[in-house]
């Protein structure tokens, strides 16, 4: 079983720590087993089989004698995509052994945190309560709880939103205005199928049904365009920033929510453009 | 006397503006019976215009009442007004006022689909308009295709879409040369020959002599209405 290496300051130290090591020739004894990650792989030019030193400290002191036995793909952090995973795991005893104090003989077997697996994840807020009661002074929280990470994609999430509603109001803005123009170049076939006889009613049903139409074309459209250019914008920044993180994707959920958003939009922006044309155009068209 | 068509009794039109109120039409009576055929003469600004607007349901009376087929429009909503317009009125105007995307053929179709017409009924008729004012083998073209002695015949056909029993023409000939214009004027004239009321708004006296019965008007009255 392998310890994960956490992104805290004495993986920070491991990594500092290996990028000062070199690779040796021969070893005494067969070294400890580690994996690292295939960033780290790449950025130190190391396969599997190469030895390596890794050290707690910057300095490189206390270091230790490790070989790679493995390489591996990391899960993509979206906190961290900005920073290659430089990482590397380690037997937990080899942790301990590494980042211990040879003076405070506690340092060796403390750890900060563990992760627990529940065979029924709903258990987890009785399991923590379990834990604090048990245990004083260690606190027991479940994964999935919105913690200071999910939170960060909680205001991104709200960021957002803000966002969009922005656009979609300055688009609301834009399109009513597009509809105001389009109604008012029909004003005088508004005027001359009035005089045919043609009610409000009908005009109105026909310049709705259009305005539907627009919308659900656009909304069709920008979907259509939406699902063309997640490919290449996942490809970009999934290059950019070497990982395997998916960036955008357009889901049921979104198509969904840009039709329930834009169709009642067309619909109500070509009725407002129209309303008050049809009530100016009595039927006269003699000027 | 055969009844009438249309009936204004002591109509006026007063256009409220801001630099004061226009009145265009002041207390006018007048009768037009079925299949009759008469001519509105007067100088421009007269009022006119703004009566063959109350004539053909367009335009409601500040005051006085109208009476198409025996019905007050006054109370009829709009909704009813448009559904007269629709079927019982045809409207002839000096710029022609086709929708310019539709083809000839389109345009006369257009109030017939609007009326409810069947498709079969609705081609033999448009056909048969087409032919009636001489444009048959245009009747593909757009506006835009066609002179304006043309487009005044299409209108013409349109407005005898769903046979009308009153048309109203308001100046017919006023964009036409001498020749077209008298094209137009001949076609009114078999119209009314063919039992439809025809009203025409004219400048032209050749025009206007045409019809039997002549209205003459000035600051919004009839001053003499006559028939020869
Ligand atoms: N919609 C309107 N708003 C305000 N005033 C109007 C309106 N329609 C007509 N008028 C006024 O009513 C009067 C009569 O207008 P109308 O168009 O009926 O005259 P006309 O006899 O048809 O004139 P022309 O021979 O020049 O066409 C005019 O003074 C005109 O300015
Ligand atoms: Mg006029």
């Amino acid at each position: 079983m392998f310890a994960a290496s956490r992104p805290r300051a004495a993986t920070w130290g491991l990594i500092a720590a290996l990028l000062v090591s070199v690779p040796l020739v021969a070893a005494p004894a067969e070294a400890p087993g580690i994996l690292i990650s295939r960033q780290l792989a790449e950025a130190r030019h190391l396969a599997v089989g190469d030895e390596v030193r890794l050290a707690a400290e910057p300095s490189g002191t206390a270091s230790r004698q490790f070989r790679v036995v493995g390489i591996y793909e990391p899960t993509p952090d979206p906190l961290r995509f900005a920073q290659p995973p430089l990482d590397v795991r380690l037997h937990l005893p080899d942790l301990l052994a590494l980042t211990g104090d040879p003076a405070d003989a506690a340092s060796q077997d403390a750890v900060t945190a563990i992760n627990v697996a529940l065979a029924d994840p709903a258990d987890a807020d009785a399991f923590a309560r379990d834990v604090a009661g048990r245990l004083p002074g260690v606190t027991a929280r479940a994964t999935s709880s919105p913690d200071a990470r999910t939170n960060t994609f909680v205001v991104i999430e709200r960021f957002h939103t803000a966002i969009a509603f922005v656009t979609v109001l300055g688009s609301a803005v834009f399109l009513l205005a597009l509809m105001v123009m389009l109604v008012d170049e029909r004003r005088s076939t508004v005027a001359i199928l009035r005089l045919m006889g043609f009610t409000r009613r009908r005009i109105l049903l026909q310049v709705c049904a259009e305005g539907a139409l627009i919308a659900l074309v656009g909304a069709a459209g920008g979907v259509l365009f939406a699902i063309a250019v997640q490919g290449l914008f996942n490809r970009f920044f999934q290059w950019r920033y070497d990982t395997a993180l998916v960036f955008l994707r357009v889901t049921p959920a979104v198509v969904w929510r840009s039709l329930v958003i834009a169709v009642p939009l067309g619909i109500g922006a070509s009725l407002a453009a129209s309303w008050s044309l049809l009530r100016r155009t009595g039927a006269g068209l003699h000027r | 006397m055969t009844a009438p068509v249309v009936e204004a009794r002591g109509v006026s039109r007063v256009f409220p503006m801001q630099a004061g109120a226009v009145t265009a039409l002041a207390d006018v009576s007048l009768r037009v019976s079925a299949g009759e055929y008469l001519s509105i003469v007067g100088p421009s600004g007269c009022g006119k215009s703004t009566l063959l607007h109350v004539l053909g349901c367009v335009d409601v009376p500040t005051a006085g009442a109208l009476r198409f087929q025996d019905r007050d429009v006054a109370t009829l909503p709009d909704a009813e007004r448009s559904r007269l317009r629709l079927r019982e009125i045809g409207f002839v105007f000096q710029r022609f006022f086709l929708l310019p995307m539709l083809t000839a053929w389109e345009n006369v179709e257009l109030p017939q689909a609007e009326a409810g017409i069947a498709r079969a009924e609705r081609r033999a008729r448009t056909a048969e308009l087409l032919d009636y004012v001489g444009l048959a083998a245009r009747a593909g073209h757009r506006p835009s295709e066609l002179s304006g002695g043309e487009m005044q015949r299409v209108a013409i056909a349109r407005a005898l879409a769903n046979r009308p029993r009153l048309l109203l023409a308001d100046e017919p000939t006023g964009e036409l040369d001498q020749t077209t214009g008298g094209q137009v004027a001949d076609l009114l004239d078999r119209l009314h020959g063919d039992g439809t009321a025809v009203v025409v708004v004219t400048h032209d006296a050749v025009m206007a002599e045409r019809a039997p019965r002549l209205v003459h008007m000035r600051d919004g009255r009839i001053v003499e209405d006559s028939t020869r």
